[in-house]
């Protein structure tokens, strides 16, 4: 037994020994470099004054942030309600998706964001950014959210409400650290009428289809509205704001999207087929009948439903 | 387990086929307005092999969040406002995925070793697990 216990105290002492050189090693093996280099057209210091800071409870991280961002967007919040919504018990923490899905039940934008660019862009366009840091080891990892509320690129920091400390100011190069673990994730949650800095058309469609999703009809008809302005040429977007109108009983709304959405492109039959039922519902059952024949000429992988709509219609005309 | 598993994709494949026959893609009982979601696959050319594929796998992401705590009401809308790319990265890596927790919890479970690792590596900058160490920027 005694001796057991001795090679295992010897293994024990090997393992620090090793863990110990690996990391002098990888010190000896740091060049000193821009960690966090400062995008162009970007300020050289920003702090967001108007962040609410909510204190975390112990494994609470993600409810506060959720909640910190959530009231920064007008919404009222409250952690421990939130917890319900984004807490997973049996991981003792909250899961990235878990985020974007409670954004997005709340009505609000849920937008990824990668990389410090892309961080400092949010940031100096007014935006607090939601961090997933790993703030321990690969092998004992401390998985945490914190909420980017500033940065200075003078005192190479960048300020966080993090767990129990609002504006933690945290130098660049330990921010870097923890945050690379998680390759670098960050969220923006913005109210349905803002657009993300360098907002892609792709990634901002389908975080308002995320809104439609959850059911949120008004959030997103507005997100759809927000995309249209900035690229009045979206098809998705056009059929989005069309259901969605749709969905909020804005027949006027739905109609004009959807005529839009079949002269941008004029082979594209859903939009024939959605623009059909809404004509019928207007009573311009003319209009409907050619929408709904023109859908089914196209035709495609959903022709059974074009033509189901071209037969109710008729026999709506016939009665 | 493994037959835990092949169960619930039986069962979910079952839930999946029921869900297209009902939805409208193969076999539409009613006229029908198009949802964004299949409008955008649509745009996207998906196939709807491809569609039903990914409606098969929230099913079975439903049944994962479930399992890890997660009423089944709440589970299904948490899946339910997923896009499909969406829910095909949670499903790959849901038992990998972290979850943010924070320090203040885990720093109890944590041993003497694991303490002075990480006592070291915040000192270096490394790590920010304890608030008592003081950063300098380098």
């Amino acid at each position: 037994m005694p001796r057991l216990s001795s090679a295992g105290r010897r293994l024990a002492r090997l393992v620090i020994f090793a863990m110990a050189g690996s990391l002098v090693a990888g010190c000896a093996g740091l060049a000193p470099r821009a960690v966090m280099p400062q995008p162009e057209h970007v300020p050289a210091r920003i702090e967001l004054t108007r962040v609410p800071f909510f204190n975390q409870e112990n494994d609470q991280c993600g409810p506060a942030a959720m909640a910190m961002v959530l009231a920064w967007c007008g919404e009222p919040a409250d952690p421990l309600v939130l917890k319900k919504e984004v807490f997973s018990p049996g991981r003792k923490g909250t899961l990235q998706p878990a985020m974007l899905s409670t954004a997005r039940r709340h009505g609000k934008v849920a937008y990824e964001v990668r990389g410090a660019v892309s961080l400092f862009s949010q940031v100096a366009a007014g935006h607090p950014v939601i961090v997933l840091q790993n703030l321990g080891l690969s092998w004992h990892p401390v998985w945490h959210y914190a909420v980017v509320v500033g940065y200075d690129f003078q005192k190479q920091t960048i300020a966080l409400h993090s767990g129990r400390t609002p504006n933690k100011q945290v130098p660049f190069s330990v921010f870097e650290n923890t945050w690379k673990k998680s390759d670098l994730w960050g969220l923006t949650i913005l109210p349905p009428d803002r657009l993300p800095a360098n907002a892609s058309e792709k990634a901002y469609v389908e975080a308002i289809m995320g809104i439609e999703r959850a059911r949120q009809w008004q959030a997103a008809a507005l997100g759809y509205q927000t995309a249209l302005a900035r690229w009045p040429s979206s098809l998705t977007a056009l059929v989005g704001l069309g259901n969605a109108s749709y969905n909020l009983g804005d027949l006027n709304t739905a109609e004009t999207a959807f005529a839009k959405a079949c002269r941008l492109d004029p082979r594209f039959a859903p939009a024939f087929n959605n623009h059909a039922h809404i004509l019928a519902e207007l009573g311009r059952e003319q209009e409907a009948l050619n929408a709904a024949r023109q859908a089914v000429a196209i035709g495609g992988a959903m022709k059974d439903i074009y033509l189901k709509t071209l037969l109710e219609i008729q026999t709506r005309n016939v009665d | 387990m493994n037959q835990h598993r092949s169960f619930s994709r039986a069962i979910c494949l079952f839930l999946a086929l029921t869900m297209l026959m009902t939805s409208g893609i193969t076999a539409p009982v009613h006229a029908a307005m198009i949802g964004t979601d299949p409008a955008a696959a649509a745009i996207r050319a998906e196939t709807v092999r491809e569609r039903l594929h990914q409606m098969l796998l929230k099913k079975e992401l439903q049944a994962a969040l479930i399992a890890q705590g997660i009423d089944p009401a709440e589970a299904g809308s948490r899946v339910d406002t997923l896009s499909d790319s969406e829910a095909i990265r949670l499903a790959d890596t849901l038992d990998q995925l972290p979850a943010g927790g924070g320090a203040v919890g885990a720093l109890i479970t944590a041993g003497l070793i694991v303490f002075l690792v990480l006592l070291f590596t915040d000192i270096m900058g490394f790590t920010d697990v304890f608030p008592f160490v003081k950063k300098h920027a380098r």
